[in-house]
């Protein structure tokens, strides 16, 4: 699933990303690589999607949350 | 012994606090040649060494993603940094260490600094920076920027570094490499000195994550056959999440067994609750920059009395120089020129002042990062960051406050854009003359006009937004926001008022040009000598009646609006002389100055202003070019003339556009 369909609170693993360039420089550049766990914390409409990761919290916004593939763990 | 660093991280790493503790108000910032972007440097002295110190611009990584980037590696690449102290945020150290893996490869000499120790502590984390350091063969070193007590380590570890001029140990990082497919292949066709600066490792890494810059490079050094052997691999366009993810790796084998400690938790914090709440979040975050504003007039007020001091000083000077027989011309340029720009500068250094402390502060205590995330969305849709939504607000205050504040943004274009738009909002000056106007003109339906206006601003954004956003923000740069929310820190007084000062003596000199170009100008064209009637401007002004007409203003309120220009109080004064039919060049300097209004002002301009006319004259001064002062802001933001120039003119043509709609809207209604 995409990054931007999990629901608040639930934990997942980055499984693929997808999209030019530029754009997965910046998003491995923050961090988000495939393999790293990821935690969402918020997940409003018409919001960046926030998450936890490698220690930090990142804002994605739902655009780019498209381009990140996601699979849901169970805690 | 002179030595130049270069300081390299990711943003809130804590490399503007090292910057500015060593370099205190030693510092300068300008362009880098022929870029818009903006300069950094600074020097400092220890035991009988001259250290040069780089601030390198950049975000999270040595790709070729934006101009910072470019010129962050080419400066590195040049050799002309002794030495690169990268730096890294202990309290994250697995994701920031993301530059580090990056820059691995690079041929230039490098140090690495772990900073917020004191954070790391706090979340009970340990840190063997020693062991660190063996793995990888450069000096490391644990550290606290805001600690003042920490440098002289850090003076120590970089001495070290200077001595041993060690490149990190990339033998782990290149075997998660070679992994990759293709990789091997690439790389046999380099040699160590392809481009110089950087190994064929950090080259074919670059080429594997499509970096152009590097693969252009390459296409330039390289013979054609082994280009078109490089070229014949066939690269995936997706590499640099291979490339990324043998970085993490290597790092995840660094930090191995020299770190351990609990993993922090990841709930949001009271505050973040309410910054970030699905309904409250907006409002609250309005209601903070409202706050700042107000909180940074505060530190403002002395410094603006201090220009209304210059400003009283000015009727002495005249007063003195008159009765010493001066002619006229001088006095005028003395007293109407230079006094007046003094003081319009220093009026305005209290406000930039007072903005920058308190815009400044809320960037450091990270609420910055909260308005992105809540207005990432709507500013989005001009092209923005959320961070666009502050300036908009400051402006309503203060024009200049929000150009300031504009500072912010990290992205060149979507500053300038910001700023662009920023002008539309009406500033205080303006907030003090509508009403008048409007109530004098348009007595019970005044209301009616100020929303109107509040109206036609919204449009004006939309539409500057869509014309200037084509070429100031590339579509490739209309990322949506992916950004780190920091943790919030307390905010450290000292640092950062060695940078607001710094800043503030920097606007000091970059604006005084400015104002007192502008002023020259104006007042040349305005000069009219003993005889009033022939200065320049009372011609144009006569000569265009019939054009000026047209956009529904009279000479006199024309030549108001171009007073407007320079200060937008100063156009009420204007017309009052005009219509009085004062001396006319000594009523346009006064009136610069915010004085010189006829007691009977209302039945002057009934007497003589039609409502048409009223309501043109209105929303001319209202969406003319906010003021000189903002001007010379603007250029000292953006650091371009052109793009200064262009806002200006656009400014100007649009007000007047403006003014001839509500004429001839004006003429059908009355
Ligand atoms: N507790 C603590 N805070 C620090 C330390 N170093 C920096 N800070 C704080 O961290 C925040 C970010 O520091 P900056 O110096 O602005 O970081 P930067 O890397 O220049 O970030 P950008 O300006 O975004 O590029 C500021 O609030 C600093 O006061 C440290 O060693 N300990």
């Amino acid at each position: 699933m995409k990054l931007g369909e999990l629901k608040e609170n639930s934990e997942a693993v980055v499984s693929g990303i997808s999209g030019d360039a530029r754009f997965v420089g910046r998003i491995t550049s923050i961090g988000l690589t495939p393999g790293c766990h990821i935690s969402i914390v918020k997940n409003d409409k018409n919001r960046p999607v926030l998450l936890y990761s490698r220690d930090t919290m990142i804002a994605v916004n739902r655009k780019e949350c498209e381009g990140i593939e996601v699979t849901e763990v169970r805690a | 012994m002179t030595a130049t660093i270069a300081l390299l991280g990711q943003p809130n790493s804590g490399k503007s606090t090292l910057f500015n503790a060593l370099t205190g108000l030693r510092q300068h910032v300008g362009n880098w040649p022929g870029k818009t972007v903006e300069k950094k440097e600074g020097s400092f002295t220890h035991n009988g060494n001259t250290y040069n110190v780089a601030d390198l611009p950049g975000s999270y990584s040595m790709s070729a993603n934006s101009d910072e980037e470019v010129i962050t590696r080419d400066f590195i690449a040049s050799g002309k940094a002794d030495v690169v102290c990268i730096l890294a945020d202990s309290s994250q150290l697995e994701r920031s260490l993301f530059m580090l893996a990056d820059y691995a490869g690079i041929s230039a000499p490098c140090f690495l600094v772990l900073n917020m120790e004191d954070v790391a502590r706090e979340q009970g984390k340990f840190i063997d920076a020693e062991a660190i350091e063996k793995k990888l063969g450069i000096p490391v070193m644990m550290f606290s920027a805001t600690d003042t007590k920490a440098y002289d380590k850090f003076y120590a570890t970089l001495k070290r570094a200077l001595r041993e001029r060690s490149q990190i140990n990339v033998s782990a990082l290149e075997s998660e490499y070679e992994k990759i497919g293709g990789y091997n292949e690439i790389k046999e066709q380099l040699s160590d000195n392809s481009v110089p600066g950087y190994t064929p490792m950090w080259l074919t890494v670059k080429y594997l994550e499509n970096d152009t810059v590097v693969s252009a490079k390459l296409k330039n050094e390289l013979p054609k056959d082994k280009m078109r052997k490089i070229e014949s691999l066939s690269v995936n366009s997706e590499g640099a999440v291979a490339t990324g993810e043998c970085k993490f790796a290597w790092i995840d084998e660094i930090l191995d067994g020299a770190v351990n400690g609990r993993k922090e938790k990841t709930s949001l914090g009271k505050l973040d609750r309410i910054f970030t709440h699905r309904i409250w979040g907006k409002p609250a975050v309005v209601l903070t920059v409202i706050l700042g504003l107000l909180a940074s007039f505060i530190p403002a007020l002395p410094v603006m009395g201090i220009g209304s001091l210059i400003d009283m000083l000015k009727n002495v000077a005249a007063e003195g120089l008159i009765s010493a027989g001066c002619p006229d011309f001088i006095r005028g340029l003395i007293c109407d020129v230079i006094i007046q720009s003094m003081s319009y500068v220093v009026k305005m250094l209290g406000f930039v002042f007072g903005v920058t402390l308190v815009f400044g502060m809320l960037e450091e205590v990270g609420i910055m990062a909260r308005i992105s995330y809540v207005f990432d969305n709507t500013m989005g849709k001009l092209g923005l960051q959320g961070k666009s939504v502050m300036p908009f607000l400051v402006s309503f205050g203060c024009t200049m406050g929000g150009a300031a504040g504009a500072r912010v943004i990290d992205n060149w274009g979507q500053k300038v854009l910001t700023i662009a738009l920023a002008w539309a909002v009406p500033c205080g000056a303006a907030w003090s003359i509508i009403p008048m106007l409007s109530t004098v003109f348009f007595g019970a339906a005044a209301p009616i006009v100020i929303v109107a206006i509040l109206l036609v601003m919204l449009l004006h954004m939309w539409i500057t937004a869509k014309i200037f956003s084509r070429g100031l923000v590339k579509t490739e740069d209309r990322y949506g926001m992916i950004m780190e929310l920091p943790p919030y820190h307390k905010p450290k007084w000292g640092s950062l008022m060695r940078y607001v000062l710094g800043r503030t003596k920097d606007t000091f000199f970059r604006v005084t040009k400015v104002v007192l170009l502008v002023c020259v100008i104006f007042w040349l064209l305005s000069y009219a000598g003993s005889s009033d009637g022939n200065s320049i401007l009372y011609n144009i002004g006569i000569a265009i009646e019939p054009v000026t007409k047209f956009f529904g203003l009279p000479w006199q309120l024309f030549l108001a609006f171009i007073a407007s220009s320079v200060g937008k109080e100063g156009a009420v004064g204007v017309i009052s002389a005009l219509y009085t039919g004062g001396s006319y060049s000594a009523a346009f300097s006064d009136a610069m100055s915010g004085g010189g209004v006829a007691a009977n002002l209302n039945e002057i301009l009934l007497a003589n202003v039609s409502r048409p006319e009223a309501l043109a004259f209105i929303f001319a001064i209202t969406f003319n070019l906010p003021c000189v002062v903002a001007l010379a802001a603007t250029y000292q933001e953006i650091h371009s003339v052109k793009w200064t120039a262009k806002i200006a003119l656009y400014y100007t043509v649009t007000a007047l556009l403006l003014a001839c709609a509500a004429y001839h809207i004006g003429l059908l209604i009355w």
